[in-house]
């Protein structure tokens, strides 16, 4: 299944890590900030990572995208798509929203998530490359 | 091939190496810094108890374990290479040296013992190579409105299990009264409402707002925060806003602080003035894209100004890496070749890695690292098994 990965982030943590799972999988990667919701093709998987930022904001590069998809309103039927939420349990009312209003967002457009939304605390002794990996790897050996 | 060399291994100057990396796979990247490692403000401005802030980090690590970005630490410019010779040395160099001084009040009493600056508070807590933890008394008064003054008050008001996950080693004084006074009304104050929630979450410390009117995020984490009243609080934080400083009052040391707003006046006594009002230092004069000369350019706060979180300094090292990319020429320049000899003290980034493993072995229960606290241990880590 065509697969490509799609990042929101405000600090370059997200991009450095959906360039690392877009690497290990051989796959496409894109900001969202430069990605337009008409793109997104039935068939075609897409790992979204991205971050939370200030009180549990989509990072600055999801803003675009996020207003996009309320201006098109997309019917995104048959695409699939996992979320990889990064945030920071030192926020805990707030603690990986971003990942949150993606998969709302997707959802509500018609989008099929597959998987479980995971997430990675920055506050937390696990490095990011160690959950997302593995993850990315399960779902390609679903797709 | 192109080389660059940029002044300063904090956030500004690692996100300048990161982006020009990527505009520019084939240069030759060095960062040089004063002190002997890498990471700036990350390491010494960032509170202690934030670590997943201070994780930003494992993006800079990559330049140096796979990008091939070289550091020079406890490189001094002026003192073991002149920016001239830098100039000479590197097609282009970016000076990404921040600010590190604390604004002074400027009224009368400000130097009295026990007014201490934000910048040299936070870097002791840090364990800033040869800092001296600051002489902190039991009644405090935090002027200043922005993210900082509330690291001050967060950190001041925990208690030593909320510091677990932390790398703070030092014991903070038991502080029983923090009064946080901002020049502004509180619509106009600088905090972010994240921070400010944090404070909700203090176990052993009462809040009180006083004067908080008007509308927006700021306003209302502030009326959210107010009344705060976990049992058995041992410090109670005030919050006042609109008050001009006036004077900070002692004989010895400070004994009072002074604010005026409008005919009235608000006398706080205190045994400890801490500043929080903002940054100076030596700005660089650039145009709007960062160019100072031909082949020098300048970014982060030394650039813009003490103003701008991680984000917007990154976002600012990109725009400026942008111009550099665009202005280079056919390079050349004998880069770190030159460099390496004229500076053979300079602690690498293996060198960096053996006081990071160190710090990390050294943490105690319930701290995640403790820092090296003198350059000459440092400097000695860093130099073992070479």
């Amino acid at each position: 299944m065509p697969t490509q990965v799609l990042y929101g982030t405000e600090t370059g943590n997200a991009e450095m890590l959906a360039e690392d799972i877009a690497g290990h999988i051989g796959a496409d990667v894109a900001n969202l900030a430069d990605f337009d919701p008409a793109a997104f093709e039935a068939g075609t998987l897409y790992l979204i990572v991205t971050s939370t930022y200030g009180d549990g904001d989509l990072p600055a590069s999801a803003k675009p995208f996020a207003e996009k998809m309320a201006a098109q309103q997309p019917d995104l039927s048959g695409v699939r798509f996992a979320v990889f939420g990064m945030g920071d349990s030192e926020y805990p009312e707030t603690f990986n929203f971003g990942g949150k209003r993606i998969e709302e967002m997707m959802t509500a457009a018609g989008a099929v998530m597959v998987g479980e939304r995971v997430t990675h605390d920055a506050s937390g002794p696990d490095m990011a490359d160690d959950l997302a990996l593995p993850w990315a790897d399960a779902l390609m050996a679903l797709a | 091939m192109h080389s660059i060399a940029i002044i300063g291994a904090g956030p500004a100057g690692c996100y300048c190496a990161q982006a020009l990396a990527k505009a520019l796979p084939d240069a030759r990247i060095d960062i040089l810094d004063a002190r002997p490692v890498p990471y700036g403000l990350i390491r010494y401005g960032v509170a202690p108890d934030h670590q997943g802030t201070k994780a930003v980090i494992r993006q800079f690590e990559r330049l140096f374990e796979r990008q091939g970005v070289q550091f020079f630490g406890d490189v001094t410019l002026g003192r073991d290479v002149t920016l001239e010779a830098l100039r000479e040395m590197y097609d282009a160099v970016v000076l990404a040296t921040g600010l590190d001084q604390d604004r002074k009040l400027g009224v009368p009493g400000d130097d009295l013992p026990g007014v201490l600056g934000s910048g040299v508070v936070t870097r002791a807590w840090n364990d800033a190579p040869d800092s001296t933890p600051p002489q902190i008394g039991a009644r405090v008064v935090v002027i200043g409105n922005g993210n900082v003054a509330v690291d001050l008050v967060r950190l001041l008001a925990k208690t030593d299990a909320e510091c677990e996950g932390s790398d703070l080693t030092l014991t903070l004084p038991p502080v029983t009264r923090i009064d946080v006074v901002g020049r502004s009304p509180a619509e106009a104050a600088k905090f972010d409402p994240v921070m400010l929630k944090e404070l909700g979450r203090l176990g052993a410390a009462s809040i009180q707002v006083h004067g908080a009117e008007g509308e927006g995020k700021v306003i209302e984490a502030l009326a959210t925060l107010n009344g705060h009243a976990p049992e058995g609080a041992r410090c109670a934080v005030h919050f006042h806003f609109g008050w001009v400083p006036e004077a900070i009052e002692g004989d010895t040391r400070v004994t009072a602080a002074r604010f005026a707003r409008g005919a009235e006046r608000l006398s706080l006594p205190c045994d400890t003035v801490l500043t929080a009002i903002g940054f100076d230092g030596s700005r660089q004069e650039a145009d709007v894209e960062g160019r100072i000369a031909p082949g020098l350019y300048t970014t982060g706060w030394a650039r813009r100004g003490p103003r701008g979180t991680i984000p917007e300094n990154r976002a600012d090292a990109m725009q400026v890496a942008a111009t550099i990319a665009a202005d280079l020429g056919p390079g050349g320049k004998p880069r770190r070749d030159a460099l390496a000899p004229l500076v053979p003290q300079a602690v690498g980034y293996a060198g960096w890695q053996r006081i990071d493993e160190a710090e990390r072995a050294a943490a105690p229960e319930g701290r995640v690292r403790a820092k090296i606290r003198t350059r000459v241990a440092m400097l000695a880590l860093a130099q073992r098994g070479e």
